[in-house]
């Protein structure tokens, strides 16, 4: 084999070998956007300081968010970790609340897990249904007692029929899934409470 | 060069000038930021279903008709054929699974659980449900109107697999509206979906939990209503 031909083989298979590399998986840039996020429960607090710490990944999977079966099994991800998508939205959502997040004199510890971040998509006729389903827990410690003063769960889920080659929906139902779970969190009476807010007595349903 | 440096303390003095001058950004106040005394009135009509969004018999019609020369000619009728097996199953396990659910109202059970968050919330002094438009002294005690509805409610497909799995769903509307300009203030759409997964023949075989599940997810639909007006709405500090 002369040196050319074996150039234009590496380079042809280069060609042919490359794209499909690159399409091993479907990447979803899911996040949280700033502009979106409202001044809610939580800003009925008076403004404290807050230790956000890193968000722990509780998933029995990491490596994906979903797979998607009509396409050979692909493995879904996010473009950034889950965990840290997951702390800018709850950095995003105390900061818009009118609080500072900061680790040193902090008076309040927030942290949170990630229970599931997963899209599931179902293949009908002509369409495919996809669930999106964002879990959380997240608890509140006072920083200077070191007391647990709320624990909570947060689950977002969405489901929206979309066609088979709308490419946009598996990433609008992860944000949206995302952000349900989100404004659970920011209209919650019990972290509210937790936060500092006076609220009238709550009912629990 | 004195003339340079004349030239730069008025470019920064005006830049600075600028910067002060420019009021800080305060959020708009929308329509219904200082609502506090809401009528929910729950309307409109609840179809329980159980959608699979099921692929077949249409794919293997699909199948079968690409080697077909009159395919393109017999694929609407394939379509057709499709669509009216799927709902006569659908009509099928719909009867298995609300056997227990004749007494639950699931518009009623949303707006408990809408009003209940809304109230837990302290941003309202008051709010009353009731099941039809308000008349005579009912119109005085507030301006301002939510109307809820359930179009759907039942089970739906979440996830393939050997077997399918399912959970409880409710999709649920609500506009807010002043009564005296019939202008909208808020209007929100959600699909709810229960947590937890199950195969269809659990659901068909333990009624006493697919009516769990069912009064759970509209309970959910209810503080996910209150939950997205909440969040909406202003927070004043």
């Amino acid at each position: 084999m002369s040196a050319r031909f074996r150039a234009a083989f590496l380079l042809t298979f280069a060609a042919v070998v490359g794209p499909l590399g690159c399409s091993r998986s479907i990447t979803l840039d899911v996040g949280y956007p700033d502009a979106g996020v409202n001044r809610a429960m939580l800003a009925a607090a008076r403004p404290r300081r807050v230790d956000i710490r890193p968000v722990v990944d509780r998933r029995a999977d990491t490596a994906r968010i979903g797979v998607q079966r009509a396409d050979g099994d692909k493995p879904i991800v996010t473009s950034r970790a889950v965990a840290d998508i997951v702390r800018e939205a709850l950095v995003s959502e105390v900061q818009k609340n009118g609080h500072a997040v900061a680790a040193d004199n902090a008076e309040l510890v927030l942290a949170a897990d990630v229970d599931e971040f997963w899209l599931d998509a179902v293949a009908a006729y002509a369409s495919v249904h996809y669930v999106g389903k964002v879990a959380l827990s997240v608890a509140v410690v006072d920083a200077r007692t070191g007391d647990t003063l709320v624990t909570r769960r947060y689950v977002g889920i969405r489901r929206q029929q979309a066609k088979r080659d709308d490419k946009q929906a598996g990433l609008e139902v992860m944000d949206i899934a995302l952000s349900r779970a989100l404004h659970d969190l920011a209209t919650d009476a019990e972290l509210a409470e937790a936060f500092g807010a006076r609220l009238p007595r709550v009912r629990h349903l | 060069m004195m003339h340079a440096v004349a030239v730069l303390l008025v470019v920064g003095a005006l830049a600075v000038s600028g910067c002060a001058s420019s009021a800080p950004t305060r959020p708009t106040a929308r329509p219904f930021d200082d609502v506090r005394r809401l009528t929910v009135v729950v309307s409109g009509e609840s179809q329980f279903a159980v959608l699979e969004h099921s692929a077949e018999p249409g794919r293997t019609f699909d199948q079968v008709l690409a080697w077909n020369p009159y395919g393109a000619v017999l694929k609407p009728i394939a379509d057709i054929v499709h669509q009216v097996i799927n709902w006569f199953v659908e009509i099928d396990r719909k009867a298995d699974a609300a056997a227990e659910l004749r007494d639950v109202s699931p518009r009623a059970l949303v707006a408990r659980a809408f009003e209940e968050t809304l109230l837990a919330s302290g941003r309202f002094e008051e709010i009353r449900t009731l099941h039809r438009e308000p008349v005579g002294d009912e119109r005085d005690r507030s301006n301002v109107v939510v109307r809820l509805s359930v179009p759907a409610w039942g089970l739906v497909r979440v996830r393939e697999g050997e077997p399918d799995l399912l959970s409880a769903f409710a999709d649920v509307r609500a506009e807010m509206v002043a009564r005296d300009t019939g202008v909208a203030l808020w209007k929100d759409s959600e699909d709810v979906t229960g947590p937890e997964r199950f195969p269809l023949k659990t659901f068909t075989g333990d009624r006493q939990l697919t009516r769990q599940q069912l009064l759970d997810v509209l309970e959910r639909a209810g503080r996910r209503l209150a939950n997205e007006l909440l969040y909406a709405q202003r927070a004043g500090r």
